[in-house]
């Protein structure tokens, strides 16, 4: 009887055991396979997150022909804003941005030499009018400021222009000129510039494509600060071949550059883009 | 016997094997809780960080090319798909879905990072790291390396806590009863 009763209890228990260790294995394998569908899910998300982002990031790159620069630029893609005599025995290389204080700062200290330089015919003047401060201390200053230099090119009035945005630059941390009306009153300042085209120019952001082009290519450039000055490709600022750059060195390297070679001569246009007089002195 | 099964958010309380590992003399429920606010806390992170890095597609690119360590072709893949792998990373840990998985990526992600930081700070390299939107060249000055790697080591050791114990209340992996 005992063995019997014993028998039947084990034969009771096992079975139950065996029906719960098969739902436990079967609760287990339906784990597993949630966990494989999740993992695969979740790999999903990640793969299409990414290529839907580099789409997305490309699409909204602004496509750039150098048929949309302003009138009168050149080099490569037209990203450069050329200024003074083209057959000049020198060419001093100019990346500024409108919203960088060191380039402020170099404007006050050297645009007068520069603009006598010019005026001589001793050096041309490459400017490449970057962007990057927006990226640094938010905000669009340096793109509106860049674009409205670009208008001011299209009409032949970039370099009166460029002294006048210099000398009222605001404080880098001010990004006034996200303020696109006080580019325009600013333009008010250079005879000629302000009109109707130049404020469309202005408030449309119609060389956006251009200005962004420009930034690139100084991305990619390796030069990583303004005011990057070039004196014939070699680096001048702040200093050229081991001399400090001052607006007295700056006429002395110049000159030793141009020794024997013919001055430039600037055409009547390019002249008169030069004789305006400097905000203030007007 | 404990087969694991649970039906709900709060049936896990008969054992500390239920939810993931035990912290000392921490609950479950409890390490269930700090595990969700780790996810929330990472989501913030990487979403703050992706959402930063996309406004601009230019910027993007040039925070990657500062670094000087991938060619050039490679620069755009990077700087654009990065942000977007941080904002997934952020959504998946929002949800709670694939947690381990999420944490993983989430690590090797700051790895990288706290690696590539390193390595412009050896070359003596000036830039800001990018690390939430921004990016390029800085002034030698301006530069912060240390408190950079710190903090992402700060978020390395949240992950960490995920990739350990991914199990957490309120999330799409409990729901589904697969953490």
């Amino acid at each position: 009887m005992s063995t019997m009763s014993q028998k039947n209890g084990e034969g009771k228990r096992s079975a139950r055991e065996r029906m719960q260790e098969e739902r436990a294995a079967e609760e287990a394998k339906g784990r597993r396979l949630r966990k494989l569908w999740i993992s695969g899910a979740v790999l999903a998300v990640l793969v299409v997150a990414v290529v839907v982002g580099i789409l997305v990031m490309n699409g909204r790159t602004t496509s750039y022909t150098a048929s949309q620069a302003p009138a009168g630029t050149i080099g490569a893609n037209n990203l450069v804003v050329p200024v003074g005599a083209t057959n000049a025995p020198s060419t001093l290389t100019i990346y500024e941005d409108p919203r960088c204080p060191a380039c402020g700062e170099f404007e006050k200290s050297f645009h007068t030499t520069v603009n006598q330089l010019l005026g001589a015919g001793k050096v041309q003047v490459h400017y490449h009018i970057v962007s990057f401060i927006d990226r640094h201390d938010q905000g669009t200053g340096s793109k509106n400021g860049a674009n409205a230099l670009g208008c001011a090119q299209n009409a032949g009035l970039f370099h009166p222009y460029h002294d006048v945005l210099y000398a009222n630059q605001p404080d880098e941390t001010v990004d006034a000129w996200s303020d696109k009306s006080k580019l325009i009153t600013l333009a008010k300042q250079v005879p000629g510039l302000d009109t109707p085209a130049f404020e469309a120019c202005v408030n449309n952001n119609s060389f956006g494509a251009w200005v962004t082009a420009v930034e690139t290519d100084f991305d990619k450039s390796g030069y990583n600060s303004t005011p990057t000055i070039l004196l014939n490709g070699t680096s001048a600022y702040p200093s050229y071949k081991g001399t400090g750059l001052t607006p007295q060195t700056l006429v002395t390297m110049v000159n030793a550059a141009n020794k024997g070679k013919p001055l430039g001569t600037l055409t009547p246009a390019g002249a008169s883009a030069l004789a305006t007089p400097r905000p203030g002195a007007s | 016997m404990i087969t694991g099964h649970r039906d709900g958010l709060d049936s896990e309380t008969t054992s500390g094997g239920a939810g993931g590992k035990r912290l000392g003399r921490l609950s479950p429920q409890i390490c269930d809780w700090i595990g969700t606010a780790v996810r929330l806390g990472l989501t913030v992170v990487w979403a703050w960080a992706g959402l930063a890095k996309i406004s601009d597609p230019e910027t993007a690119a040039q925070a990657v090319r500062a670094y000087q360590i991938l060619p050039e072709s490679l620069v755009k893949p990077f700087g654009y798909g990065l942000p977007f792998l941080e904002l997934a990373v952020a959504l998946l840990l929002l949800i709670g879905l694939g947690t381990r998985i999420a944490a993983f990526v989430s690590g090797v992600l700051l790895l990288v990072y706290i690696a590539s930081i390193a390595s412009v700070w050896a070359r003596g390299i000036a830039i800001d790291c990018g690390c939430f939107g921004g990016g390029g060249a800085v002034a030698a000055s301006k530069t912060e390396y240390l408190q950079e790697i710190l903090r992402d080591t700060g978020f390395l050791l949240l992950t960490a806590w995920l990739l350990w114990r991914p199990a957490s209340k309120l999330s799409l992996d409990r729901w589904l009863a697969a953490d």
